[in-house]
């Protein structure tokens, strides 16, 4: 696997060991791209910081909770809303951004007076909230205000409230990836141990790594829920924070997105007890296996059987109908960081396409080395890259599509390539079985789009006729397929609702008797 | 066709890299326990041994080797092995393992003290 040099980066030479070709016959011993280390200077990259990846990837998810920002008010709003990381508690979390607003003149005298009034107007705002966290931001950290007496004071004068304080302020590490080891790890230390919760069920889990992203979360929960799995806390979408203080009492960890929160499982691991088990979520055999995975753990297999094989008959015939659509399209797999594993094997086995691209923002040496194994030889890996590269990557590559952010995204689409949003979703959920077709459904609709085509037609020179040209995305999807599969019976396009998440919430659920002796009793003892 | 053990080895690791992801945790401590407790467990399934469950962790190792095992009914060649053979391939496989992801690995991480 050589190391691939970037035309546009021959100046940059720490580049170089950035990016690598999977060549056939080779293994990860043979070249892998660097990670996780400071952007070089002179090349733009388009990662998060250290701030927002502990507020706006970990802590915000948490649905009901004041989240406080101790700092110019530009570091919330300008990350705000990034992700749509909904709740089923009215989206509080995502309404509402709060910020101390630190101004030139806090850092002479400090903002501390400013972060006590801040506060105590945020819960007057909301008397129903009555939990916090408080994010140190660049500013506030550099001029040492001491975010943890102010929350003390406040936690001694309103005895009914409780805040977590957090340290990670953006120049605390190369990328966001190092606010979601802060987070993670001031999280156990300070918080975890504090709540006894009720248990209901003989099997309980913490869901880790999961942020609830157009309802993912509320998806995985459904599947646990309908196996008689106690759903003990979600690490942190759709999570509530006193379930989370109550983390140390489940007999196993399921971790989905390693990368920004396999630190906290570790440490249930060592601390607790509590082994760790990675899963995929997405695509329908990783999310079977990793439902009988669980299954096998709690001895009640036959339980994630039944599942599977109601989804799978249910869903199939839908994802075929996309598949035929896609087979041999060229995907680049450019999101933030533990979807280039989570994916890139299987848009390839299931939906046909060819991984032309993988790349990490902010990922780690292991995420490569996941997403690496995974994707098929022929493609091309890259660590961090600035806006050059991607650009010289789509021209040479000349993928059908990029599953991406918002920012490389609008690039892409600049240069005629579709995209789509591999962080927020489209038409997401994209977990589970459903979720996998709605995924499908959105690389076709992206990549048949008839706006997309027309993007190539230039006014300027190209003679525009008015009589003909009407296409639909069928007409172009469907224009080199066999009739068998146009006519197909079998095989039909996605019929579940807009909203596939409203119908889980308040669903019933079976009733297993609990057979274990446990604690049932839910109480505070922090 | 004729499949020598070493090709037979190949293709499970093949396997094990692109649809598993306990090999990978994050450090070297951490990849050594998970190789040696999971193809341990593997290994015992595949022999008709008894398998140790004494631990919370130990049913865990035991679901991801029970997983494995049950999705390689796709290699038929696996069921017609004898033990000799089996406990061969197995201990090539940790070999492999451990070489491309701990001894011969290129992630700088793995041993990083600040990590």
């Amino acid at each position: 696997m050589p190391y691939h040099q970037f035309d546009c980066s021959k100046c940059i030479s720490e580049r170089l060991h950035h990016a690598v070709d999977k060549e056939p016959n080779e293994n990860l011993t043979d070249a892998l791209p660097l990670g996780y280390l400071k952007t070089i200077p002179g090349t733009l990259s388009e990662r998060g910081c250290a701030y927002c990846g502990a507020k706006h990837v970990i802590g915000t998810p948490m649905k009901d909770v004041i989240h406080l920002s101790h700092g110019p008010i530009g570091c919330p709003y300008d990350t705000w809303q990034t992700k749509r990381y909904i709740s089923d508690n009215d989206d509080f979390q995502i309404k509402y951004t709060f910020a101390t607003g630190m101004k030139e003149k806090h850092i002479i005298f400090g903002a501390k007076k400013e972060l006590k009034e801040t506060i105590k107007e945020s819960f007057r705002a909301f008397p129903n909230i009555k939990r916090m966290t408080i994010y140190q931001a660049c500013a506030s950290a550099l001029i040492g205000d001491d975010i943890d007496a102010v929350a003390k004071e406040i936690m001694n004068e309103m005895p009914d409230v409780d805040i977590f304080c957090c340290h990670s302020p953006g120049f605390a590490g190369p990328s966001q990836s190092a606010g979601h080891h802060v987070i993670n790890i001031e999280w156990v230390d300070t918080k975890v141990g504090q709540v006894e919760p009720e248990i209901t069920s003989d099997y309980v889990i913490n869901y880790i790594g999961e942020y609830n992203i157009q309802g993912d979360q509320e998806v995985m929960q459904d599947y646990f829920k309908r196996m008689g799995i106690q759903v003990l806390s979600t690490f942190t979408g759709n999570g509530s924070y006193d379930d989370l203080r109550a983390m140390h009492r489940a007999q196993l960890n399921i971790l989905e997105c390693a990368r920004s929160a396999e630190y906290i499982c570790n440490v249930l691991r060592k601390r607790y007890g509590i082994p760790r088990m990675d899963i995929d979520g997405f695509g329908f055999k990783p999310m079977a296996t990793s439902l009988r995975k669980i299954g096998l753990f709690f001895g009640i297999e036959d339980r994630a059987e039944a599942i599977i094989e109601e989804e799978t008959k249910r869903w199939q015939p839908e994802l075929d109908w996309y598949v035929a659509r896609l087979k041999g399209k060229k995907i680049c797999l450019w999101p933030g960081g533990s979807k280039l594993w989570h994916w890139a094997h299987v848009v390839h086995d299931e939906l046909g396409l060819e991984v032309v691209s993988v790349y990490t923002k902010f990922g780690h040496q292991g995420d490569m080395e996941k997403g690496i194994s995974r994707c098929e030889a022929g493609a091309l890996a890259i660590d961090d890259p600035n806006e050059l590269e991607t650009i010289e990557a789509m021209t040479k590559l000349k993928p059908d599509l990029i599953a991406t952010g918002k920012r490389p995204g609008e690039v892409a689409k600049k240069i005629r390539v579709p995209y789509i949003n591999a962080h927020a979703y489209h038409n997401g959920p994209y977990k589970g079985f459903e979720g996998w077709v709605r995924f499908a459904r959105d690389i076709y609709n992206a990549i048949y789009s008839p706006i997309h085509q027309l993007s190539f037609v230039d006014i300027s020179k190209d003679e525009i006729s008015q009589d003909k040209g009407f296409v639909t995305r069928q007409m172009l999807s469907d224009k080199n397929l066999d009739e068998a599969v146009i006519k197909s019976g079998e095989m039909h396009e996605y019929t579940g609702e807009y909203d596939s998440v409203k119908k889980l919430r308040g669903k019933k659920y079976p009733q297993y008797p609990m057979t274990k002796k446990v604690n049932k009793k839910k109480e505070e003892i922090g | 066709m004729y499949m020598t053990v070493e090709s037979k080895e190949n293709m499970l690791m093949n396997y094990i890299m692109k649809n598993y992801l306990w090999q990978f945790n994050s450090r070297t401590w951490d990849r050594k326990a998970q190789n040696e407790n999971i193809i341990g467990k593997m290994t015992q399934i595949l022999c008709n041994e008894k398998i140790k469950m004494d631990t919370p962790a130990d049913r865990c190792y035991w679901a991801e080797a029970k997983s494995l095992i049950d999705e390689w009914k796709c290699f038929p060649w696996l069921k017609k092995m004898n033990i000799t053979d089996i406990k061969l391939m197995m201990s090539t496989l940790k070999k492999d393992l451990d070489t491309q992801l701990i001894t011969q690995s290129l992630n700088k991480e793995l041993t990083d003290p600040n990590y």
